[in-house]
């Protein structure tokens, strides 16, 4: 009889457990994630006045896309993206494909080139910027020299972007766009390139060599065995970087300040400046909602990718 | 017949090889080039961080010509920023005075920590629970988790904000802007550490609690005694990931701390690059200073860290 009870209330005690186990979690994703998401929406409708805050409905919506600066940013923002990723991708994909073999040190090289990952954002923004430094940087010896950069030779940061081509979208990017692409990719490419080579490295050798005795070159084993093999880690990748491109904000910050002008303004920065610097958290508010919304389209069509992937296996 | 093959086999093997090792040996140098142009810089003289053409080694004799033992290197960048005055009973004899050192970087070494203790204690908890439990609402719990992966830190951050000031106002016992930043870190970083503790947990095999349950234990005890020493890799990771990502973090620590002496090490060298605009030495002597621990921890436990990223990429 006792030891019946003593079962049954453990039992429920069971039952109870994955709840208590789950509840800081909870806890801490309503206070610090769920709540503010919807202060958000909230502010997103909202405009501060002197006496406090007034309901303004989508007004913060229509200013946003009255605002010059606003399409410009989004426009700054696809150009940075297409640029980080397409960059990023590449160069990750052929490190990783020099360094899926076995070889000597590669334990050595990967480490090595993993470091940049680990730095800050924005130390990676301080130590870029030194190199192009006007006058004093290292690069700006090189770029400045107006032999090699005729007429008068580039100043990455201060160079005013060229006439754009579309109208209003800005491309061909300024000189420091194209820098800050550079760079952003250099902190990414190490992420990108071990995730690619973990996912090569599940390709088992014997696929790789029979299709070589079968006659097939390099390019061809890479393009019609690995490529499609690691299909689904490349959209892992293409959806991370994209993201990490859209919400990173440390880099312009301590490399370009969103200039020369406004050229490098992406929205990440672009809500920062309308938030803190002219205290405008209504629309800077309208702004996270837009990237909010981008984000979660990007995870959700990567979810179906994945899942459609893996029912096609 | 044999022998003549297998040698040119090999040659050509050699020959390969030394061109990837050549080109690998590029790569690096040319991804590692800015650091190490930062970590010269930092070693440098302002006249010689002034120059014009730039240099790349302050070693050029003054008619020209590069030799080693010309090289002028200085320490001004790290004593500026460390800013060491004598002192009695301390190390050497000298104190450092500097901001960075003796505020900034402990505010942020006790914001990493604790978010990283607590995102493991928390995540190992319901990675646990959603590995070995089937309970309603467990698929609704991971879904959700899952959706607010997608909410980055800059769009909640000026909701943040402004709870940050309200509770400021609050005058709560107890509380200060630390706790609220340790709880926003947790929370950011959380998310991802779930999927990836679960997948840790799901790797052990169910038969190893099956027979502590036989042998008389709890739930509990089986977690504590044979499920926690199983996964503490795993949960090491995940405490190494959240600890560099908290410590490498600036927009937060920047905007949601009032107090100038909880600020983190982070918003310490942002004051230094405003305040330093044309001192590079003393800028690229703070960024080494920073970057330095999480560097040396990552190399250390770089295996770790590996797993860590994987996993947490193709989950999340």
């Amino acid at each position: 009889m006792q030891s019946a009870l003593h079962r049954k209330s453990s039992q429920r005690a069971r039952s109870w457990l994955p709840f208590w186990l789950i509840l800081p979690t909870i806890l801490v994703l309503l206070v610090v994630q769920v709540y503010p998401g919807l202060y958000t929406v909230w502010l997103s409708l909202h405009e501060r006045q002197p006496a406090g805050w007034e309901y303004v409905a989508t007004k913060n919506y229509e200013r946003l896309l009255n605002m010059g600066l606003f399409a410009e940013s989004v426009g700054h923002t696809i150009v940075f993206l297409i640029g980080y990723v397409v960059l990023t991708l590449t160069i990750g994909m052929a490190i990783a494909l020099l360094l899926n073999r076995k070889l000597r040190f590669s334990g050595l090289y990967i480490t090595l080139l993993y470091i940049p990952w680990v730095i800050a954002d924005i130390i990676a923004g301080i130590v870029w910027r030194l190199l192009v430094v006007p006058d004093y940087g290292l690069l700006s010896g090189i770029t400045q020299n107006p032999s090699l950069f005729p007429p008068n030779g580039l100043s990455v940061l201060t160079a005013p972007p060229p006439l754009s081509w579309f109208g209003d979208f800005p491309f061909p990017p300024a000189p420091a766009m194209i820098y800050l692409i550079i760079a952003s990719s250099w902190r990414a490419l190490p992420f990108i390139t071990i995730l690619l080579l973990a996912s090569m490295q599940t390709i088992s050798l014997e696929i790789i060599e029979s299709s070589r005795i079968d006659g097939a070159n390099r390019w061809q084993v890479v393009r019609l065995i690995v490529l499609p093999l690691i299909l689904p880690t490349l959209a892992v990748a293409l959806f991370s970087l994209t993201l990490s491109g859209m919400n990173g904000v440390g880099m312009v910050f301590t490399m370009t300040g969103g200039g020369p002008g406004s050229s490098t303004e992406v929205l990440s920065y672009l809500l920062y400046s309308i938030g803190w610097g002219q205290r405008q958290f209504g629309r800077a508010a309208a702004i996270a909602m837009l990237i909010a919304v981008v984000n979660w389209l990007l995870i959700i069509g990567t979810l179906r990718f994945s899942r459609a992937q893996e029912s096609n296996q | 017949m044999e022998q003549p093959m297998l040698a040119s086999r090999r040659r050509r093997w050699t020959w390969e090889t030394l061109l990837l090792h050549g080109l690998l040996v590029l790569i690096c140098l040319v991804m590692l080039f800015p650091i190490v142009t930062t970590v010269i810089i930092s070693f440098k003289q302002e006249q010689d961080v002034m120059r014009k053409p730039p240099v790349f080694l302050p070693c050029d004799t003054p008619d020209g010509a590069f030799d080693l033992a010309a090289c002028r290197w200085s320490m001004e960048g790290y004593e500026r920023v460390l800013a060491p005055k004598p002192a009695n009973g301390w190390l050497f004899n000298f104190q450092l005075t500097g901001n960075l050192l003796r505020i900034y970087i402990p505010n942020t070494l006790l914001y990493a920590t604790a978010s990283a203790l607590l995102v493991v204690t928390c995540a190992g908890m319901a990675g646990y629970a959603v590995s070995r439990y089937r309970f309603p609402g467990r698929d609704f719990f991971m879904v959700s988790i899952l959706a607010i992966t997608g909410i980055p830190l800059l769009t909640n951050l000026l909701a943040l904000y402004e709870m940050s000031v309200d509770l400021r106002k609050a005058q709560l016992p107890f509380y200060d802007d630390r706790i609220f930043i340790v709880l926003v870190y947790i929370g950011f970083y959380l998310p991802l550490s779930v999927w990836i503790a679960k997948g840790f947990f799901d790797a052990i095999p169910l038969d190893l609690e099956e027979a502590a349950f036989i042998d008389g234990c709890t739930p509990l005890t089986a977690l504590w005694y044979i499920l926690l020493p199983l996964s503490l890799p795993g949960l090491l990771s995940i405490f190494l990931l959240t600890f560099v990502n908290a410590w490498n973090e600036f927009l937060a620590g920047y905007l949601l701390i009032a107090k100038n002496s909880l600020k983190p090490a982070m918003f310490g060298l942002y004051d230094f690059l405003s305040q330093n605009i044309i001192n590079f030495q003393v800028v690229a002597a703070a960024c080494i200073l920073i970057a330095l621990p999480v560097v040396i921890l990552f190399l250390f436990t770089r295996r770790i860290f590996f797993q860590a990223m994987i996993e947490g990429a193709v989950k999340g």
